[in-house]
């Protein structure tokens, strides 16, 4: 009984993992800006090191990815982070192409991979807010990038 | 997918999730003293314990009620070792306080903790437009809660024909000894996460 009661509690040792990208696009610029919200102590542990303004860049940077409608990735531009409670708040910046239409977002696809590597149970969401319009993606471990709207 | 959908997905497999073990154990326990046939006091118990942990996972995202984390992991297994030696204890419903009418009570209080567990878990991703996100996070808990305790009778079902496949029952009913089997291994659990999180 006491093997039987040990595996119960290891199993439930952790918490469910997300985090939350919400994405909101300007038409004025056509720049679509990604702020992520992840948990301070998950994104550390997956850091593995202090998280500074160029290891979570580079990190994201490497989970984080907008494709045109071509299929290129779009370069992704730091614009900070900062601690709220017990998250961290990761800002990102994209320049849409004109080609993408008069909408800015259509055709565009994303895929958000933070933490798959560490975490079997990691669960990545991406709100999206498009002219008063809102869309929710999940992301889970093995799925391909999805269109934005 | 649209954005509730998403959130009803997020709240099922928060709650069907081992991550989420303290929340099962604790329906489990529930659970444990019931028999197909009574299915209507099994089902005003978990109604209880759902009208309780949405209303602290409400007031709790919306920043009206704010509670330690620290405090409510450790409370939670208190909530699940009090369920689970209450059914220990009393050996005959029909005797006991109310006839055992006092357990939807105490799943409603229980399930205010509870929902607190939930809303820790929330509001450090949801910080604002909350209300879409809250709600179908906790639908998404109430199906997956519905498929756990499908789950569960069907295993204390199972239990109880090992138990008789085993002529284990001769002394004290099977539905006896299922209760305790069950009540003991889930009370060892909880004691022992209540020692590891024990903010004291």
């Amino acid at each position: 009984m006491g093997a039987v009661i040990a595996v119960i509690v290891a199993l439930a040792t952790h918490p469910l993992h997300t985090t939350l990208t919400q994405v909101a696009y300007r038409d004025s610029d056509r720049t679509l800006e990604l702020s992520v919200r992840a948990f301070a102590d998950d994104f550390r542990a997956a850091l593995k090191a202090e998280v500074t303004d160029s290891s979570a860049a580079a990190y994201l940077r490497s989970t984080v990815t907008v494709f045109d409608r071509s299929g290129r990735a779009l370069p992704l531009v730091w614009c900070g982070l900062r601690r709220v409670g017990d998250a961290f708040l990761f800002c990102l910046r994209a320049s849409v192409p004109p080609a993408q239409g008069p909408n800015g977002l259509r055709g565009l696809r994303v895929h958000v991979s933070i933490l798959f590597d560490r975490y079997s149970d990691q669960i990545n969401i991406v709100q999206a807010s498009v002219g008063g319009r809102r869309t929710a993606l999940l992301f889970l471990s093995g799925d391909q990038p999805k269109p934005l709207l | 997918m649209s954005e509730l959908a998403t959130f009803v997905t997020l709240g099922f497999r928060h709650i069907v999730n081992p991550g989420a073990l303290d929340h099962i154990l604790f329906l489990l326990a529930l659970a444990a003293i019931y028999r197909p046939r009574d299915w209507r006091d099994a089902l005003w118990v978990v109604s209880a314990f759902t009208i309780g942990h949405s209303v602290t996972l409400g007031l709790a995202v919306t920043g009206v009620l704010v509670l330690p984390t620290s405090l409510i992991e450790f409370l939670i297994p208190l909530t699940i070792l009090a369920t689970a030696l209450e059914n220990i204890a009393v050996r005959e419903r029909g005797r006991a306080l109310w006839h055992g009418g006092y357990r939807p009570a105490f799943a409603g209080l229980f399930g205010l903790v509870h929902g607190a567990g939930f809303a820790n878990y929330l509001r450090g991703l949801f910080v604002d437009n909350v209300a879409l996100p809250l709600f179908g996070f906790n639908v998404g808990i109430e199906l997956g809660q519905v498929v756990v305790l499908a789950l569960a009778a069907v295993s204390l079902v199972v239990l109880d024909r090992i138990l008789v496949f085993a002529a284990l029952p001769q002394r004290s009913g099977t539905l006896r000894l299922r209760i305790v089997t069950v009540s003991v291994v889930v009370a060892l659990v909880a004691a022992r996460w209540a020692v590891e999180r024990s903010p004291f």
